[in-house]
């Protein structure tokens, strides 16, 4: 037979058979299907922090951030953009927009170096003042690097590493900037990127090992200290993990604040280390005044009197400021001692005491913690 | 009902539709009954046939889950999930279109059954090849759900023997189940709210009141309303059947704890009945206010206290421990004027070594604050003052 026949014939065959491939092809279609699904993800080719387009469109609208002018031009009518100090920056997802153009997405050896960049050259930097406009500027690039990963759908080590760098600087500017007047910084835009970093990262930590997983666990209790879901979540981790002493730190905290013991609690916090101050202080302040209320019950007596030194130890404050934080409470302090009644105590403090004022520790050693430092605590 | 063919089972669901028929026609379409077995009717495209027997939308409905039994058959439950969901959509708007009649709610509990199944399913396979978020297919399911109940609802001006409203609690129970699974207990409350308003609360079947006070109680748990859960539960306990025991064992482990909370120990003979011994040493030592015990048995049963989710609420029976350690102490020294180093030598003697005077005075500061002592410490006499009347309140006044 010749080939030309045998082709031909063949060729007829295929194409008789085609309406067979139905029910017995069904799992090559899938993989088709998941490949095609694939294909349309989109993947980035901007090798550069800020994409091209970007940088000239926001170079030529004066939209450049302070950090990212060329030197010497800051001052000029359009000043110029520095290419290795551009990044791009966060921009609201919106109809007609097309945000998967490649040339304009970061891949993700990009993005962890943007991160790197992102903490160690501005946020642990201390040439850049005031570091208001250090957090605005980090956290929304930091912002937009999330949104690149979640368009590229990327997961796995880099994701981890890049979620593990953002969840250590927005712990710290909670802890840095607490206090700071709304329009510079509001504590509740910072805890909704917060929560949603952490829950992507113990999500991604499902799969694979990773090293610094135990104590990312930890300090996501400790930020979410009183969550039950949050404790029932590290329950359920593997015993390796929950063994660590991070977590079981983390665990022995959150016990105490369940069992209701904030001496106990307070004393623990002793412990923890800078970062994990950082998550845990926005509950100490309540913490502290919840032991007020406790005695104000438990040592309710027209007779009594308890020292102020000593409470202020279990307070961890300096003598003035636990008499400062009494006086708020409605706990009376007379000299060197606190007299504690069940009637004067009030949960709707007048003149509050802000939280920023108990952050210094007793000892000061840890207060001017360098920023760099802290944040890239893990490599 | 392996052997039927196509044209006799569709031949049955028309009658069973023409004679309103409900019971029957619903196990025509439940995956309880034998005939999805049956690879006569596993069809992947019997549209056509179902078009020839029968009206619009139930053509649509019978053909879709006919499709679905074919899935099942190649155990594709993300496909018969979807099936399932049209068969769900179809239905509702047979349902829809029936004014002043009810015969078709028992359908309505078989496929709606069937959806929450098979999106259960369809989650694990896909979990299992590492794809799809945890929570997604049930919360679709839930608001298909929602829909069927949103019909039942608003039926109000029907006479109460052909309301529809009498599926809303079986939906009700439903949606719990997803809930409850997808850790969104929040959403349980306007249904609550639903079934608290309607005069039809108490006149549902048992079975399906003793589902819904079940799982009232165990949201009452999570709210720490102990009191509310406790009635709930209770109620469950007791008007669940006899023969029910993995129910009842159920209802129990959720029951146990808040009843321990308020004071009420179970018995030896109860744990051993239903299989929950692991309730037993904790028991003991709470009775006996022996921390060591306590956090031993905690520890032992740990993964099935986490995997029950009661470890958490069994962690609140620390303080309970304490209050009845302290009691003894009371009892011993026979004095209202405690020194403060007893309770420091009675917890040392728990072999709880890591509390201090400071912590001590905190636990008893909280205790006071509770109701549970009935007193004052005095940080200068190191002393805890009681009352000379009643001092240690009995549990269940307290709380």
């Amino acid at each position: 037979m010749n080939n030309t026949a045998m082709s031909n014939a063949w060729h007829h065959s295929r194409r008789g058979r085609g309406h067979r491939h139905k029910e017995q092809d069904r799992p090559n279609r899938e993989r088709a299907v998941e490949q095609k699904a694939e294909d349309s993800v989109p993947r980035g080719a901007c090798m550069t922090m800020c994409p091209a387009f970007e940088l000239r469109q926001r170079e030529a609208q004066n939209r450049l951030h302070r950090f990212e002018m060329l030197a010497g031009t800051e001052r000029d009518r359009l000043p110029c953009a520095d290419v290795s100090r551009a990044v791009k920056e966060y921009s609201r997802p919106a109809a007609g927009k097309d945000s998967t153009r490649a040339s304009d997405l970061r891949p993700p050896s990009v993005l962890l170096k943007t991160v790197c960049y992102l903490v160690d050259d501005i946020a642990a930097s201390s040439t850049f003042q005031p570091w208001t406009e250090v957090y605005s500027f980090v956290s929304d690039r930091l912002r937009s690097v999330r949104q690149d990963m979640i368009i590229q759908r990327v997961s796995g080590p880099d994701c981890v590493a890049v979620l593990e760098k953002s969840v250590r600087f927005l712990l710290y500017a909670s802890y840095r900037l607490c206090g700071q007047p709304l329009q510079y910084y509001d504590p509740r835009i910072n805890d909704t990127h917060l929560q949603e970093s952490l829950s992507w990262l113990l999500e991604s930590y499902r799969d694979g090992k990773h090293r610094h997983q135990e104590e990312f666990q930890a300090l996501s209790l400790l930020y979410n200290l009183g969550s039950t879901h949050a404790l029932q979540h590290v329950l359920e981790l593997p015993e390796r993990i929950r063994s660590s002493p991070a977590v079981q730190l983390a665990l022995a905290v959150s016990r105490a604040h369940s069992e209701r013991n904030p001496v106990r609690l307070l004393r623990l916090s002793q412990r923890l280390d800078f970062i994990q101050v950082c998550a845990v202080h926005r509950h100490l302040l309540p913490c502290r005044r919840d032991l007020l209320l406790l005695y104000s019950h438990g040592h309710s007596s027209r007779n009594c009197r308890y020292p102020l030194q000593r409470l202020a130890r279990l307070l961890s404050l300096k003598d003035p400021l636990a008499a400062e934080l009494c006086r708020v409470c409605g706990v009376s302090v007379s000299g060197e001692w606190v007299s504690f009644s069940k009637s004067s105590f009030t949960e709707a403090p007048s003149g509050d005491l802000q939280c920023r004022r108990t952050h210094e520790p007793v000892d000061d050693e840890q207060w001017n913690c360098p920023a760099g430092s802290v944040i890239h605590g893990c490599a | 009902m392996a052997h039927i063919t196509l044209n006799q089972y569709l031949q049955q669901v028309l009658e069973a539709i023409d004679n309103r028929d409900g019971p029957f026609c619903a196990e025509m379409l439940s995956f309880k009954h034998p005939h999805v077995a049956n690879p006569r009717l596993q069809l992947s495209s019997p549209e056509e046939k179902c078009q020839q027997l029968l009206e619009p939308p139930y053509d649509e409905m019978v053909a879709a889950h006919l499709r679905c039994t074919f899935t099942v058959s190649n155990h594709d439950f993300v496909e018969a999930y979807k099936c399932q969901t049209v068969v769900v959509q179809s239905f509702l708007r047979a349902f829809q279109a029936h004014k002043e009649e009810n015969w078709a709610l028992p359908i309505m509990f078989a496929v709606t059954l069937d959806l929450r199944i098979f999106a259960n399913n369809a989650e694990q396979q896909l979990q299992g090849k590492g794809k799809g978020n945890v929570g997604d297919m049930l919360e679709k399911a839930a608001d298909q759900l929602m829909s069927c109940f949103r019909v039942c609802a608003n039926d109000n001006r029907t006479g109460i023997d052909d309301s529809k409203r009498w599926g809303m609690l079986f939906l009700i129970n439903q949606l719990f189940k997803i809930y409850f699974k997808i850790n969104k207990l929040h959403l349980c409350k306007p249904l609550i709210r639903a079934i608290e308003s309607s005069s039809m609360k108490d006149e549902y079947s048992t079975a399906q009141r003793v589902t819904y006070r079940y799982y009232v109680g165990r949201k009452a748990m999570f709210d720490s309303d102990f009191k509310p859960a406790e009635e709930c539960l209770s109620f469950s306990f007791t008007h669940c059947h006899r023969s029910c025991q993995r129910n009842k064992r159920l209802i129990l482990i959720y029951l146990l704890p808040v009843k321990m909370l308020l004071g009420h120990m179970p018995s030896h003979q109860l744990l051993k009945k239903y299989d929950l011994m692991q309730f037993a040493d904790v028991t003991k030592a709470v009775r006996e206010g022996n921390l060591l015990l306590l956090n031993e048995a905690l520890v032992k049963h740990e993964t099935f206290f986490i995997r029950c989710g009661i470890f958490l609420i069994l962690e609140k029976l620390k303080i309970i421990t304490y209050r009845n350690l302290f009691k003894k102490v009371y009892h011993l020294l026979r004095t209202h004027q405690l020194p403060l180093d007893a309770f420091l030598v009675s917890l040392r003697m728990m072999k709880v070594e890591d509390v201090d005077i400071d912590e001590v005075q905190c636990i008893l500061a909280n205790l006071i604050y509770m109701g549970h002592i009935k007193g004052y410490i005095s940080h200068q006499h190191q002393k805890l003052v009681v009352s000379k009347q009643n001092p240690f309140p009995p549990l269940s006044s307290v709380s």
